[in-house]
């Protein structure tokens, strides 16, 4: 986006750019992850996409009729927070818990703040945060790939608890074929659909790339045998770390405004989702580390904020 | 201003956790069951009773400039008796609620109500202001625990009430407590402006 | 003592039972500075430091005065006792020695009196690091360092606070929660993402 700011004199040409545009691109881009999660949880899976849409955009429409603002489904920003929400769920939830999170989500997590474009923290992870502080059974029993519902640990939580049984490769990890959260699963779409935004400027490579290589590197320096062993591609592709840093971290609204900015944002998520998955007690931390970053953004924006010319020192 | 008045005022008008917002610090966390609360409002309204009594009985002689360590004595003196009070015969209350009982000490509605109230105000209303605040205080308490132990753990006073409801843990968390006093807030503001 | 039980206190301290959004203490102060950045970071500095020195003054009182003469239920009141006379002493010798400080955060001072986490660490302290009238080993340098801690947490609540509240000042906000309502929603968000650090361990 940076070099897309322009600044020139009239006349202008029109571009056909528009928050609804963007959010209904980001939708699409999420397609393929989504499907595959579907593919291999059943329709289960697809049921709680489902649920959660419709309380996200249920309940937009109701509190922005109760404080008499104009109804906005169509900018697809209720929709997104809808979906993304529910790629954060393991799949065989029961449907309520979609249905309140999206209600969290729209209501605590951005119709409060007064809407899109002035909430805080990104909706999606905070109403994940609340059902995750809430319902701490559901939240973590997943199941692996397949029809039978059968219960598995993610290899994340596996790791945590001591017990990797089952070996995976990393063209498993890489197409989705393990136990996780409905959309984090597929690592392979997740890239396609953001290699989609990066080419199309709706998210720049600061935040993902800053995100992840910090990731990589503290996972190979605090490695369990000692340092510099650990298995980096295996941490990067486990639990929703892509998923979190392509379209999670770089939600426009929850992050920073310069490069600078992004950079150091970016290099903090990465941080503190490792010492959260690392030493924590949460097997995933992206979600956490995400929040956080999403407090300290405000922060950061003060602090990385472009002095204007001539005016000396920045204050 | 006549005594029921000043009694009054403390629970409605000018409750001291949703209009003043003042000593949210407890409020917030012993509010995870109504028991506690009831607990903590009982051992901040006595200590709120009995340091506006003194307070008002002392104010003629006490030197203006000292007067707020003075005060801070008056109200320590009674937080201390609450809590060898609550030591010796409700030593799992005395658990439950932890250091938030010496730090009525600092609650921002004692020593205000003594410095705005009873410092200047005779006895007998600064008595009748000193139990309606904590009246209001002990109410506001226990709703906002009723809400946040009925979403927290389903129960009321201990009892369950819905048996297949699944509680939100989270509201018995600090989250939780921020949470509901902040929508309670804007409750009352959304009241407040109904009305003008 | 160890290293392990620093980390532990820090991370404790900082993330997982923050003064603020976790013990809710300074509450008061916490919504009625955080408007803007600045203050904010003078009320913060000004905690960190009263808060350390009271945690030593504090444990002195309470190590060499109160438990030789069988004094600890007079705790509460010789604590904020002490606290209050030092910070009064500090503003004195501030204002006398150093103006320019003082006209940052002298005016936050007598506020720090009545803070409620500054006498909650130090009775948090006696709780913690005295086990039957006894001191554990090491409880001094623990409590000042849960002191410091304790400060950096509050600092940093106040800090991402005050930034926060900032950029919401241009949102177009509903009329009800504008100011203190929304400020308890975002610390409650706030405080859900610090619960990230819940179980830590090394």
């Amino acid at each position: 986006m940076e070099n897309k700011l322009i600044v020139a004199a009239a006349p202008h040409l029109h571009a056909r750019e528009s928050t609804a545009r963007i959010m209904w691109s980001v939708s699409l881009s999420l397609l393929p992850a989504g499907a595959a999660g579907v593919y291999f949880f059943g329709y289960a899976a697809l049921a709680v996409i489902i649920v959660s849409i419709a309380a996200a955009l249920a309940s937009e429409w109701v509190l922005q009729k109760l404080t008499r603002r104009q109804t906005t489904l169509s900018d697809g920003s209720a929709f997104l927070t809808g979906l993304l929400l529910a790629y954060n769920l393991p799949p065989g939830v029961p449907l309520w818990i979609p249905a309140i999170g999206a209600v969290f989500a729209i209501a605590v997590g951005k119709q409060v703040f007064g809407g899109l474009g002035q909430n805080i923290f990104n909706p999606a992870l905070a109403a994940r945060a609340f059902l995750m502080a809430s319902w701490p059974a559901y939240m973590t029993s997943f199941r692996a790939p397949g029809f039978d519902a059968v219960t598995s640990a993610t290899p994340l939580s596996a790791l945590k608890e001591g017990h990797l049984q089952q070996v995976y490769s990393y063209l498993d990890l890489f197409m989705g074929n393990k136990a996780g959260c409905i959309g984090e699963v597929c690592v392979a779409g997740l890239l396609a659909g953001a290699v989609f935004l990066l080419l199309r400027g709706y998210i720049t490579w600061h935040i993902p790339a800053a995100y992840l290589f910090t990731a990589g590197i503290m996972h190979y320096m605090f490695g369990h045998h000692g340092m510099f062993s650990g298995d980096w591609l295996f941490y990067l592709l486990s639990g929703g770390l892509v998923l979190g840093a392509f379209y999670m971290a770089t939600d426009y609204v929850t992050s920073p405004l310069t490069a600078k900015g992004q950079l150091i944002y970016g290099a903090g998520c990465g941080l503190l989702t490792v010492v959260i998955r690392l030493w924590g007690g949460y097997p995933e931390g992206t979600c956490y580390a995400i929040l956080m970053m999403n407090a300290a953004a405000p922060l950061i924006d003060r602090y990385s904020r472009r002095r204007i010319y001539g005016t000396g020192k920045a204050r | 201003m006549k005594l029921p008045a000043e009694f009054l005022k403390g629970i409605i008008r000018q409750n001291p956790i949703f209009v003043l917002a003042l000593g949210l610090c407890p409020v917030l966390a012993v509010s995870t069951s109504v028991s506690n609360a009831l607990g903590m409002g009982a051992a901040a309204t006595f200590v709120l009773v009995g340091s506006n009594c003194i307070i008002s009985l002392i104010k003629n002689v006490v030197p203006d400039k000292i007067r707020i360590p003075c005060f801070i004595v008056v109200i320590a003196t009674f937080v201390t008796i609450a809590e060898l009070v609550m030591r010796a015969y409700s030593p799992a209350l005395n658990r439950a609620l932890g250091i938030y009982v010496p730090l009525i000490v600092v609650n921002c509605m004692v020593l205000g109500r003594a410095e705005a109230f009873a410092s200047r105000r005779p006895f007998l209303g600064s008595l009748a202001d000193g139990l309606g605040m904590g009246a209001g205080f002990t109410l506001g308490l226990a709703l906002i625990s009723s809400i946040r132990e009925l979403l927290g753990a389903g129960k009321l006073l201990g009892y369950t009430l819905f048996p297949g409801f699944k509680p939100a843990l989270m509201m018995a968390l600090p989250p939780g407590a921020l949470l509901v006093i902040g929508m309670m807030l804007g409750f009352f503001n959304l009241l407040k402006g109904r009305k003008e | 003592m160890n290293v392990g039980q620093f980390l532990a206190i820090f991370i404790s301290s900082v993330f997982v039972s923050n003064v603020i959004l976790s013990r809710f203490l300074g509450l008061c102060s916490f919504i009625a500075i955080s408007k803007e950045t600045r203050p904010a970071l003078a009320m913060s500095s000004a905690v960190l430091f009263v808060i350390t020195m009271s945690s030593a003054i504090t444990w002195v009182i309470y190590r060499y005065l109160l438990i030789p003469f069988d004094l600890a239920y007079l705790r509460t009141i010789s604590f904020i006792l002490v606290i209050a006379a030092f910070v009064q002493l500090v503003e004195m010798v501030i204002r006398k020695f150093m103006p320019a400080l003082y006209r940052v955060f002298g005016i936050y001072l007598p506020l720090i009196t009545v803070n409620c986490a500054v006498l909650g660490v130090a009775v948090l302290n006696s709780d913690m690091f005295f086990s039957k009238g006894r001191p554990l080993p090491g409880s001094f340098q623990l409590s000042i360092f849960q002191g410091i801690c304790v400060g950096i947490g509050y600092a940093l609540a106040m800090l991402l606070m005050s930034a926060i509240r900032e950029r919401l000042e241009y949102s177009r906000v509903p009329e009800s929660v504008r100011e203190f309502p929304l400020a308890f929603v975002t610390a409650s968000l706030m405080s859900l993402s610090f619960m990230g650090f819940n179980g830590f361990k090394f």
